[in-house]
């Protein structure tokens, strides 16, 4: 059953466990090395460092250490819910693929360190994984053919690929030959089909995780820390945008 | 003054793409952030600059004009239908203006398909259509004769 076993358990078979861990090590290596490539490549440090600094010098008052503390909690309260999102359906849709993405990797790694060896799986991990996955597929499905801004505004096919679309691109392919793989092998199929599926899972997982620098990938690092910025400029007094109305001007119905 | 956007805070939602009257806010291809695609050709009418629900696109100053940083910011709160200005002169004075820019929530307006088809004497009527209701007052102040 695809939804009670574990899919990487099929593979020590052919090659200890330790191979698909070390590929996972390798991956999250790719993905330090390429949001540091991204962060000096495109100068996002340093700007992050000036734009402190002059929030720093134009401050009007200084912040406590609990009230720093206090904003960087409300900034994850607020990343956790998507909340910068002004637009439901992108905010839906983005926690899908949040959320989804989360667990699929979680318990993509639980199953791979803890339950290898023949270790007996849970049978809550991989159905875990696959509603993960497709968690990830209807958010990413939604926003790829209805949510693309040069889908919805540019009037871009949408079928329209570019490399804005590396990431969603990499990331939907992955799980949808993810899923398939998982439910190939299960169903005793074809060998060479089953491999030809994994050979694609594994290629879109690896492309997924190293083009990191020429993705949006690394917006998991950087959105947090602008929100975060943001509400230090609102509370300190540096913000450039002008104060909140005092006054409601809507009078009626 | 054309317009920019700040990347780190557009979440590329279009708004700008959609607004824009001379249709040169374009997404970026590769970040997919949206961007002017022809400065030359932006009307400065500001249009974006208060339909960004992000606050991420600014106005700059050409450098022979504003060459010692001024800044015009803009904060629209449909909740409260009011906008807001912050003009940072170049000598470093701040000033702040709000305006009320409409008295019904937002969304409220109806496009004409939702209000009933007028009849055909509404032709020979001095009144447009769905006058004196729509402004809210019972009837279109006219001159006494003397």
């Amino acid at each position: 059953m695809m939804l009670t076993s574990n899919p990487f358990a099929a593979l020590e078979d052919f090659w200890p466990p330790l191979v698909m861990q070390v590929y996972i090590v390798l991956m999250m290596v790719a993905v330090v090395l390429g949001t540091l490539f991204d962060v000096h490549h495109k100068g996002s440090a340093k700007f992050f460092a000036r734009r402190k600094e002059k929030s720093e010098a134009a401050a009007q008052r200084h912040l406590s250490g609990g009230e720093t503390v206090s904003m960087a909690i409300a900034t994850i309260a607020e990343a956790a819910v998507s909340g910068e999102f002004c637009k439901w359906p992108r905010r839906i849709s983005h926690l899908l693929m949040m959320y989804g993405f989360l667990l699929y990797l979680v318990t993509t790694v639980v199953m791979v360190f803890v339950y290898a060896g023949g270790a007996h799986t849970p049978a809550i991990l991989p159905a875990l994984w696959t509603i993960g996955a497709l968690l990830i597929l209807v958010g990413g499905l939604w926003f790829f053919f209805f949510l693309r801004v040069n889908v919805a505004y540019d009037g871009a096919s949408p079928f329209h690929l570019g490399q804005a679309d590396l990431f969603i691109g990499s990331l939907l392919a992955s799980v949808a030959f993810a899923l398939v793989w998982g439910y190939v092998q299960t169903a005793h199929a074809n060998q060479i089909a089953t491999w030809i599926l994994f050979a694609l899972y594994i290629f879109f997982t690896t492309l997924l995780f190293v083009s990191v620098p020429w993705s949006k990938l690394a917006h998991m690092f950087f959105k947090p820390a602008v929100a975060f910025q943001r509400r230090v400029e609102e509370a300190n007094g540096s913000s450039d945008l002008p104060s909140p109305a005092a006054e409601n001007y809507i009078v009626r119905s | 003054m054309p317009t920019y956007t700040d990347m780190t805070r557009c979440d590329g939602c279009g708004d700008c793409v959609d607004i824009c009257p001379s249709d040169i806010m374009h997404i970026d291809p590769v970040y997919r952030r949206s961007y002017n695609i022809e400065p030359n050709f932006c009307w400065e009418c500001y249009s974006c600059v208060k339909a960004c629900s992000q606050n991420a696109i600014d106005v700059r100053g050409y450098a022979d004009f504003a060459p010692l940083g001024h800044k015009v910011r803009v904060l629209r709160e449909p909740e409260k239908g009011s906008i807001s200005w912050k003009i940072r002169y170049r000598d470093g004075r701040r000033k702040e203006f709000t305006f009320p820019i409409r008295t019904t929530p937002w969304g409220s307006i109806k496009g004409p398909s939702e209000y009933e088809a007028p009849d055909l004497s509404g032709l020979t009527s001095q009144l447009l259509a769905h006058e004196p209701t729509a402004l809210h007052i019972d009837a279109l102040p006219t001159l006494k004769k003397a």
